[in-house]
């Protein structure tokens, strides 16, 4: 039952990472129909742009406003690379064939992972520890504050966007583009500054993720982008993608799959069965947990 | 053709570096049944070149079989892996049959890497292989993969020419233009498709055996996704048609050769490149032309 416990526990907080990169996942695949291959570089990015922004420009000393202040200026940095990657690797490939818009979302991860590269070195570095190191020991089960916050923040973030889409009109206008762009349009409904708004926020949520990872795993390396991209990807497959609530879903259900894997089975395969219970449930639910049952041919 | 004499010009690393070419070369080609010509998204290639080298790998450390024996296996195998995985995701759209393909190939990796069966020999691999050898022309001994490589690369073209003047080749060209229509004349697309797949996985099982043959080893890197993705893009950037992949293959595996003293930018520039040949050449550095159909109908509609 510990174990069980503590996976529970660890799951939740991978899951709740996993959740916020794969909305920035799901949310341009929803009214772009494009895997954006390199959402998962600016989530990496994320972590060495807050590691610069901690150490360079807030002075490298850990208190409440300098956290608050990586929190911020890194969300402003990488929504605004994720808004250039629009509009220089994307928006010229709008009416291209599928296909080339995925070989340039390609070169796209492939620049950021390299200009990360370039910019910090090949090498793992450490994520300073922003958040103090302080554990509860509830019955066997080790939590520490680091997870609460990890999972309390990110509940609130989904929960405000959730209700961003739901209950706004820019979040209609958003919902509207992903059933069908060109009746968006004839009502009236500027695609073009949708597209930026979710890459916009899309990218944000995806650097809260990526600062969550640096935080939790301390250590960051260049091209640990696709290896969490690729996961996120999955997660919000498999909540149904262009669906907001399945990605949190899709995200939380992978982490604590991840987690159980490994905790019961072994941690050298739990990519290996992540991937076997996606190919499961596109067979079984093609269109996802909780995607919605299109006429269209999945 | 200049092919032919390369190995006699070239010095030993680049003679390597010519034959891996080669190599991938085939597996581009194979990637291109399945991508180019029948239209499906697959981003798992490097698990069925994978499938093949290991096949002639384990074949050979394990059972003792000498190097041309392994070649039937080594295509069998994949094929019929190809038959076995295509069938259950076929008909899924594109995208989700890319995310699939790129899971069956981290799946077959991390099999690879936990010494599954224990044959595969974990991450490190295989080595010590043997290498393929015609007798009383020792002379000539380092440049056996090359010339093995482009025999198997002059077979692959004589199967894929075959294939785009025959029956199986239009229809696949059919259903890749639309699957729906082409199902309504007729075309059994289910059948069509699996079959594409799984020659594509034979056909890249086959350039397996060489290149275990080349290096004497195999292991898990090599067969990763990120050589899927690799193959995928050579097919899109180069185009769908024989100069295309060629061109393809030179661009995303030999220029980074090439540019190998700038190590640190290539790659950067490198996805600069793919994303501005994307907006320049949608369709490809070299696109398909296919067959009688004027021009004017090809052009016109997109």
């Amino acid at each position: 039952m510990d174990i069980f416990l503590q996976q529970l526990v660890n799951g939740l907080t991978i899951g709740s990472m996993f959740a916020l990169i794969a909305l920035g996942y799901t949310m341009v695949y929803g009214v772009m129909k494009l895997i954006n291959f390199a959402h998962g570089d600016l989530v990496a990015g994320s972590a060495f742009v807050g590691l610069f922004v901690f150490s360079e420009l807030l002075g490298g000393e850990v208190s409440l406003p300098v956290v608050i202040g990586v929190f911020l200026l890194t969300i402003v940095v990488i929504a605004l690379l994720g808004f250039t990657v629009e509009r220089l690797a994307y928006r010229p490939l709008r009416t291209a064939p599928r296909l080339s818009a995925v070989v340039s979302a390609l070169g796209a991860s492939m620049v950021i992972q390299n200009g990360i590269m370039l910019l910090w070195g090949p090498q793992m570095h450490i994520f300073p520890e922003l958040i103090p190191s302080m554990i509860w020991d509830i019955g066997g089960v080790v939590i520490s504050l680091m997870q609460v916050l990890i999972m309390a923040l990110s509940m609130i973030l989904m929960i405000g966007l959730y209700l961003f889409v739901e209950k706004t009109k820019i979040g209609t206008a958003i919902r509207a583009s992903a059933i069908d762009q060109d009746a968006a349009r004839l009502m009236g409904i500027n695609v073009n500054n949708i597209i930026v708004t979710i890459f916009l926020i899309g990218s944000a949520l995806g650097a809260v993720g990526g600062l969550f990872i640096g935080l939790y795993y301390r250590g960051i390396t260049f091209n640990m982008g696709w290896q969490y991209g690729l996961y996120a990807f999955v997660a919000a497959i498999m909540g149904g993608i262009g669906n907001i609530p399945g990605a949190m879903l899709g995200g939380v259900l992978l982490g604590l799959f991840n987690a159980f894997i490994a905790g019961y089975i072994s941690s050298t395969w739990a990519d290996a069965f992540t991937f076997i219970l996606l190919i499961v449930i596109l067979i079984v639910r093609p269109t996802g947990i909780l995607g919605e049952r299109v006429a269209e041919k999945v | 053709m200049v092919m032919i004499v390369l190995p006699a010009l070239l010095d030993s690393r680049w003679l390597a570096v010519a034959t891996t070419f080669v190599i991938f070369t085939i597996v581009a080609l194979s990637q291109d049944i399945v991508l180019g010509k029948s239209g499906m998204f697959n981003m798992g290639q490097a698990l069925f070149f994978g499938l093949g080298a290991y096949t002639t790998a384990v074949c050979n450390s394990v059972f003792g079989w000498p190097l041309l024996a392994t070649l039937p296996l080594a295509i069998l195998i994949p094929a019929l892996f190809g038959i076995i995985l295509a069938g259950p995701i076929i008909h899924l759209r594109g995208d989700y049959l890319l995310v699939v393909t790129i899971g069956f190939n981290i799946v077959f990796v991390q099999a690879l890497q936990n010494n599954l069966f224990g044959v595969t020999g974990g991450p490190n691999g295989i080595f010590g292989l043997e290498m393929l050898n015609v007798p009383g022309l020792t002379a000539f001994q380092e440049f056996t993969p090359y010339y093995a490589a482009l025999a198997v690369l002059v077979l692959t073209l004589f199967v894929i020419h075959n294939l785009e003047s025959s029956k199986i080749g239009r229809a696949l060209h059919y259903l890749r233009e639309d699957d729906l229509a082409a199902g309504s004349i007729g075309i059994n697309t289910r059948i069509y498709k699996i079959f594409a797949f799984s020659l594509g996985a034979g056909i890249a099982g086959m350039a397996g055996t060489v290149y275990a043959n080349q290096y004497s080893a195999v292991s898990p890197e090599a067969f990763d996704f990120l050589q899927s993705v690799l193959f995928f893009s050579i097919v899109i950037v180069g185009g769908s048609s024989v100069p295309g992949i060629l061109l393809g293959v030179f661009i995303m595996f030999v220029l980074p050769e090439i540019f190998r003293e700038f190590a640190t930018w290539r790659y950067f520039i490198f996805g600069f490149a793919m994303i501005f040949t994307m907006i320049l050449r949608p369709r490809g550095i070299w696109p398909a032309k296919f067959g009688r159909i004027p021009k004017a109908f090809i052009d016109s509609r997109r």
